[in-house]
């Protein structure tokens, strides 16, 4: 179990090193760097030639990424090379309004698809089944930008419930994002629970067909009892990883949706700082999420092991 | 924005109705039908008087995240300058130089040395009393190398900053290094709005001006606030109050407009499908800016084949900018001819060679390239670049143009394509005058001269131009420089197109034309 638990952790130090590697090299091969990208179409060739210098961008790449990876170990993200003020700071500011969209997603994705996919599971072949499906397989099939704008469309434009984008800026207090913040969640949920509920149909529907749900039947306990206290736990362990790499999933949605509803999260930062060549900032992005998915799969690995007797005790003999 | 999300009194199932009856279908529709069908689009804003107050909700592109409100630099946050500052001098809707803060100028006999007369009894915002010293300082702030203005290299070979001289407190008299009769036009520039002395260093945080609006709050790339300003010399704005907000993503930007978040969409030309689903709402509508914007489709006279005149030539016979303004702009614009000079422009020539494929064909066979095949680069960067290049390549195809059409990257296309690839798709705003046009974009050197063209003839032509203080001659030898620009330059013009703007049905009083906006004027109906 522990060491288990080490090689993991370890394995997850390394996905994090590799990850900011890439994304250094991927900026590197865009065209252009910061300095054209933020002068822009009316720059003088000057300018421009003064503001990579002063920026440092002309020394080696292998120097600049260097000294971000040093400086990142020692907890400083650098400074934004576009506002100029600390990235740490900018970062966690739109983190926090992020995280707003990224609860409400999860609670609604995890409670509702759960529910849906137990709920098709146990009519398996009947009419709510077929419902939930089919519907679950739409959902899974359109991008979440189209689910996005059909939403404003309809629940913006046609009735005006909710606003059709944010309006403040990074600064937003959370009483002037949370009229804003439902249909992103939505959109992202709806997508996101297609996943979650096809996994939980099958692994019902595999539960109950399952030697000890038949004895427990058998032995005459009540459908409701056979389903809460014997089929669940069971049936919910394979559905965890889905939803750790859902979980994970959602920050890369969350950046596509934020563009739409223009809220003020870390995809809109992501974003605008991918079209800037602001390096620090893509690069402290690219680490956060990198720990988001590499703490999702743990999460779920060890979860799974908390839950099942048996894969804790492989991990002990082995 | 608390005003508007009240829950709706129609019940759920009217939303499924009104959702796909009235907006997703004319959605959809649009967006299928493309083409074929006819524009109906509204031709002008609602007219009528507006109401006095009132807060107008504009959504703009930010610049960059790092935003500043100094109108000299290449960063400033655009649609905040009008309201804030003046200039000496702007564009009046016949497009000629109008006053603002100057009340007249006048040249010496040879256009060497212009005397601007300025307004009396003008304040900043800040209380302070509008002088001649304030007019020296703004030159001399575009012009100071560490502003790294864009308008600096426009004025820079002609005035002399040292040299700037202030007899009173109303007269600024600007001696050139070389004659210019055209001088004032340069300085109807949006980075020439006047700013305080001194203020250079703050002046991108504070937004201190003379303008109809003050400043209330400024964040870069993010919302903002101005409101009337009741001591300005035009006298009080209509509205109360204007507030800025930042919206990256156009579509974005049109669901702000079409929930009625906000009220007009700037720097946004609506693609038509958009514009027709705009078109169709209850809360919105379309107003179109005339021949707002000028397309080009730009030739590097460095670069093979275009080195060749008779190359350039035949590429501008080989298609017919009919077809292209029908098939790209669906009829909302008018056809360019080649010829960048607006229209509408007092110096405009309607002469032109017509459209001629056979000619076009021989041509490229004199030359040596019968069967050119080109690369037409065009990106996402504006909804009009594709439909155009597709237009040009089926027009071209006649004259045995072929022209393979590759997209390019929206976010680098002006830093990586523009002025880098051979043959690609670009626009500029109109209401440039006359002579800052042609000496910017088409004279030998300029940093927008995005055809490399480079002829001693024309810059000889362009300086005669300048020197030239009889107002027709000098109409005549901009006349000249047209032709010449249609007959040896690098850049094809298919068309000029008209912007359509998103704007509320309750705006009253939109003006926009070239780089002019009416703060002034601009007002909502029952607000």
């Amino acid at each position: 179990m522990l060491s288990f638990t080490a090689r993991r952790i370890a394995a997850a130090l390394g996905t994090l090193l590799l990850s900011s590697l890439l994304v250094f090299l991927a900026v590197q091969a865009l065209p252009g760097d910061v300095a054209t990208q933020v002068l822009g179409k009316d720059a003088t060739p000057q300018a421009v030639a003064e503001l990579r210098g002063s920026l440092g961008l002309d020394r080696p790449a292998v120097e600049r990424y260097g000294d971000w990876m040093w400086g990142a170990l020692h907890g400083d993200f650098g400074t934004s090379l576009v506002s100029g003020t600390a990235v740490g700071g900018e970062v966690t500011q739109y983190l926090g309004n992020s995280m707003l969209i990224a609860a409400l997603t999860i609670l609604f994705a995890v409670t509702g698809s759960l529910l849906l996919g137990i709920l098709a599971g146990l009519y398996r072949d009947r009419w709510p089944d077929h419902l939930i499906s089919t519907v679950s397989l739409v959902g899974m099939s359109v991008p979440e930008f189209v689910v996005a704008t059909v939403l404003v469309l309809c629940f913006s434009v046609a009735l005006p419930w909710f606003p059709a984008v944010v309006l403040y800026g990074p600064d937003a207090t959370v009483g002037q994002l949370l009229p804003a913040v439902w249909l992103p969640a939505l959109a992202l949920a709806v997508v996101m629970a297609a996943y979650i509920v096809r996994m939980a149909r099958t692994s019902v529907i595999d539960v109950m067909a399952s030697e000890y749900v038949t004895t427990a039947r058998l032995k005459g306990l009540s459908t409701w009892r056979v389903v809460t206290r014997h089929a669940l736990p069971s049936a919910l362990l394979p559905v965890l990883h889905v939803i750790a790499l859902n979980v994970a999933w959602l920050l890369g949605g969350v950046a596509v949706v934020e563009n739409v509803f223009n809220y003020p999260g870390i995809g809109k930062l992501m974003l605008s700082s991918v079209q800037n060549r602001d390096l620090p900032v893509i690069q402290a992005i690219a680490l956060i999420s990198a720990v988001v998915y590499v703490v999702c799969n743990l999460a779920a690995d060890l979860g799974a092991m908390a839950l099942n007797p048996r894969l804790r005790t492989r991990g002990r003999t082995r | 924005m608390s005003g508007m999300h009240h829950p709706g009194r129609r019940s759920v199932l009217a939303a499924g109705t009104a959702c796909a009856a009235s907006l997703g279908a004319s959605w959809l529709l649009s967006g299928c039908s493309g083409a074929t069908a006819a524009p109906v689009l509204p031709a002008a804003a609602q007219r009528g008087a507006p109401d006095r107050g009132g807060t107008l909700r504009i959504a703009r592109p930010p610049a960059s995240d790092a935003e500043t409100l100094d109108p000299a630099s290449s960063l400033s946050a655009y649609e905040y300058l009008g309201a804030l500052y003046n200039r000496l001098v702007r564009i009046g809707a016949d497009g000629e130089v109008a006053p603002d803060l100057a009340e007249s100028w006048e040249p010496d006999g040879a256009a060497r040395t212009w005397t601007f007369r300025l307004r009396k009894g003008v304040t900043f915002h800040d209380g302070r009393a509008f002088t001649s010293a304030d007019a020296a300082y703004t030159l001399r702030h575009i012009l100071d190398k560490a502003t790294a203005s864009p308008q600096a290299g426009v004025l820079a070979p002609l005035v002399d900053p040292r040299r700037l001289r202030t007899p009173d407190a109303h007269t600024l008299v600007v001696p050139l290094k070389s004659p210019n009769a055209e001088f004032p036009s340069l300085l109807t520039h949006y980075n020439c709005y006047v700013v305080p002395e001194g203020s250079g260093k703050s002046i991108g945080r504070t937004g201190i001006g003379t303008g109809p609006f003050r400043l209330e709050s400024f964040a870069p790339a993010g919302p903002g606030r101005v409101t009337a300003y009741k001591d300005h010399w035009a006298g009080r704005p209509v509205l109360d109050a204007i507030a800025f907000y930042s919206v990256a993503d156009m579509s974005a930007r049109s669901n702000a407009l079409l929930a009625g978040q906000v009220d007009l969409l700037s720097q946004t030309n609506l693609d038509f499908a958009t514009a027709r689903v705009v078109a169709a709402s209850d809360l919105a509508t379309i107003a179109r800016v005339k021949n707002a914007q000028w397309y080009v489709l730009p030739m590097l006279t460095t670069d093979k084949p275009f080195t060749d005149v008779r190359v350039r030539r035949a590429m501008k016979l080989a298609y017919d900018p009919e077809h292209i303004v029908k098939a790209a702009l669906q009829g909302a614009g008018r056809p360019g001819w080649d010829n960048p000079v607006p229209p509408d422009d007092p110096a405009h020539i309607s002469a032109h060679p017509e459209h001629d494929p056979e000619q076009a064909r021989y041509l490229l066979r004199k030359a040596g390239h019968e069967d050119l095949a080109v690369d037409l680069y065009t990106s996402a960067y504006d909804p009009l670049f594709t439909p155009m290049a597709l237009a040009y390549q089926e027009s071209a195809k006649r004259a045995g143009v072929r022209i393979r059409v590759k997209t390019a990257s929206a976010d680098s296309y002006y830093t990586q394509i523009w002025m880098k690839q051979p043959l690609m798709a670009t626009y500029w705003y109109t209401g440039r005058p006359v002579d800052q046009l042609f000496n910017q974009v088409f004279r030998s050197g300029s940093s927008y001269n995005e055809t490399a063209w480079s002829d001693e003839g024309f810059d000889a032509l362009l300086d005669r131009a300048r020197a030239e203080t009889d107002d027709a001659r000098r109409r005549d030898l901009y006349g000249e420089a047209q032709t010449w620009v249609i007959d040896k330059g690098g850049a094809m013009t298919p068309m000029f197109a008209d912007r359509l703007v998103g704007i509320s049905r309750k705006v009253r009083g939109y003006a926009e034309h070239g780089f002019e906006f009416d703060y002034l004027g601009i007002g909502l109906k029952g607000a």
